[in-house]
């Protein structure tokens, strides 16, 4: 089987954009793919498009702004784990020998669909009963905080510390830092959660060009990253009640990924994790084994994960500082550490970083521990 | 349980598939249990996850749990009237489901307190006729809050 290589990568600004669509922004962060790539459009033999909530053939509604005809395309959901999805199929198809340049694209035009609290699928009884994705994890949370002692102000430092990495990167939603008081103080969603716990709405689009071993070494100009692993798993069904301080579907996509790359956890450089609210993060960089269990708050509270720190955790800002536009989440991820192993990080370079992971979950089913679980691992 | 409701019409239940309304503030959960294992699942399901077993039986379920986990929702869709107490309730056949939390107040909910199932108003169809659901409300209350 051959190499995977990111060969371009493309972003646009997160945030509100009233006056575009899904398509445009998908556009832009293709073209910005290719042309980061530098190979001619025409190279481009296959696409996938991960989105939610964006309609029928978002994808090639993408590739007709764009004058790229004929191509196979597959519009593919997995809830925020839609842009990941795309990255691990274009990588499959480059793997399975049948392409050798795919374009992966995310899109989300979240403002003009959605507002406030998201909730499961209404045919979901957790939905009828009152289910909202911030009450989820705000259960979690009190359980974790129950179990561990972790106290509400560590919690609050996850968001503390990702909008500050948010502040360096001008691609982020959100530029302003927050306090420790700030969160406490914002408004209340779901106790123990406030606003500043939770990602926010965000339009915006990201993209990669992927490339075969072969294509990279033809095409590549010495920027190219390979993308060692690709995971994806579907959360096991319940049989009994089991922890909600734990993530098995997280660690089980992550075991997967390591063993796929020959990497574990203690080579990872920097992670981009889903931080959808606070508690998020906390339980996947454990579930990642990135952290031992229960650790994570304290060893943040030590700066273990800041920029500067053992292992940067969301250098981006994750989805709590850059927006959360769902189906572009898990590429804008791989664009992040796409940038980062090649020196483009900016003010959050962290330096020397050869190995990245980047871990996506969304959606809720009833009866499952998580939907859709991505964790990818990219290697300088 | 709640009183008051006029039964000049059979209640009726707001998931027909999950909760069984026998009569006004009477009924039950709807679970499956696994013919081959004996596992319980709430909702429904078509195979045992444990033992992959076809042979699902429909079983009602216990009126009694757990709470194991709850939050306070201060922000929902408009359908629900915030706030309200969210959580999961452990049955005693293993199996954990989501529910509202009535009958107490936010601050006097606790990891762990015994819970019964109330069998109630929730909400209307789309005609605005009322419909029946469940919640679970402390199994200890001397009086209830209604
Ligand atoms: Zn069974």
């Amino acid at each position: 089987m051959t190499d995977v290589y990111v060969l371009g990568a493309g972003m646009t600004q997160f945030g509100k954009h009233p006056d575009r669509r899904s398509d445009d922004l998908g556009a832009d962060a293709v073209r910005e793919a290719i042309d980061d790539a530098g190979i001619d459009a025409r190279r481009i033999e296959a696409a996938y498009c991960g989105h939610v909530f964006q309609g029928m053939v978002t994808g090639q509604r993408i590739l007709a702004q764009l004058g790229l005809a004929g191509l196979p395309l597959s519009n593919v959901e997995n809830a925020c784990s839609s842009g990941a999805t795309a990255v691990r199929e274009a990588s499959l198809a480059i793997r399975a020998g049948e392409h050798d340049v795919v374009v992966a694209v995310g899109t989300e035009h979240l403002t003009s669909r959605f507002r406030g609290a998201l909730t499961p699928d209404p045919d979901d009884p957790e939905a009828a009963v009152g289910a909202t994705m911030p009450g989820v994890y705000a259960m979690r949370a009190r359980r974790y905080m129950e179990e561990t002692g972790m106290t509400r102000e560590q919690l609050a430092l996850i968001p503390v510390k990702n909008k500050h990495n948010a502040s360096l990167n001008p691609l982020a939603q959100f530029r302003k830092p927050v306090t420790v008081e700030d969160v406490l103080e914002s408004r209340p969603i779901a106790d123990p959660l406030n606003l500043l716990d939770c990602s926010p709405v965000t339009d915006g689009a990201a993209a990669v060009v992927l490339a075969s071993g072969e294509a990279a070494k033809q095409l590549g100009n010495g920027r190219a990253i390979r993308l060692a692993a690709s995971a994806l798993r579907t959360g096991v069904v319940e049989t009994e009640p089991t922890s909600m301080t734990f993530e098995p579907l997280t660690h089980m996509t992550a075991t997967d990924a390591y063993e796929r790359a020959g990497i574990g956890p203690g080579d990872v450089n920097m992670a981009e994790v889903h931080d959808c609210f606070s508690i998020a993060e906390v339980l996947r960089v454990e579930g990642l084994g990135l952290f031992p269990q229960g650790k994570y708050p304290a060893a943040v509270e030590a700066g273990e994960a800041d920029l500067g720190g053992r292992l940067p955790v969301n250098p981006s800002g994750g989805l709590l500082g850059k927006g959360h536009p769902l189906g572009a989440t898990g590429v804008a991820q791989v664009v992040e550490i796409v940038r980062q192993l090649r020196g483009e990080g900016g003010d959050r370079q962290i330096p020397d970083a050869k190995v990245g992971l980047a871990h996506c979950r969304g959606g809720k089913a009833v009866g499952i521990e998580g939907a859709a679980c991505t964790v990818q691992i990219l290697v300088r | 349980m709640t009183s008051g409701i006029d039964a000049k019409e059979a209640p009726v239940s707001f998931r027909p598939g999950e909760l069984e309304v026998t009569g006004p503030g009477t009924g039950h959960l709807i679970g499956s249990r696994c013919g081959s294992c004996g596992a319980h699942y709430f909702p429904r399901r078509q195979a045992c996850a444990r033992c992959l077993s076809p042979e699902m039986e429909t079983v009602p379920l216990s009126a009694e749990g757990t709470l194991y986990t709850y939050t306070v929702v201060r922000q929902s869709i408009p359908v629900f009237e915030v706030p309200y107490v969210l959580g999961y309730v452990d049955l005693p056949e293993g199996v954990r489901l989501m529910s509202q939390i009535a009958g107490c107040d936010p601050d006097d909910v606790r990891i762990g307190m015994p819970l019964v199932l109330s069998i109630e108003p929730f909400g209307e169809d789309e005609d605005g006729n009322e419909l029946t659901g469940y919640r679970f409300r402390p199994a200890t209350t001397e009086e209830s809050h209604d």
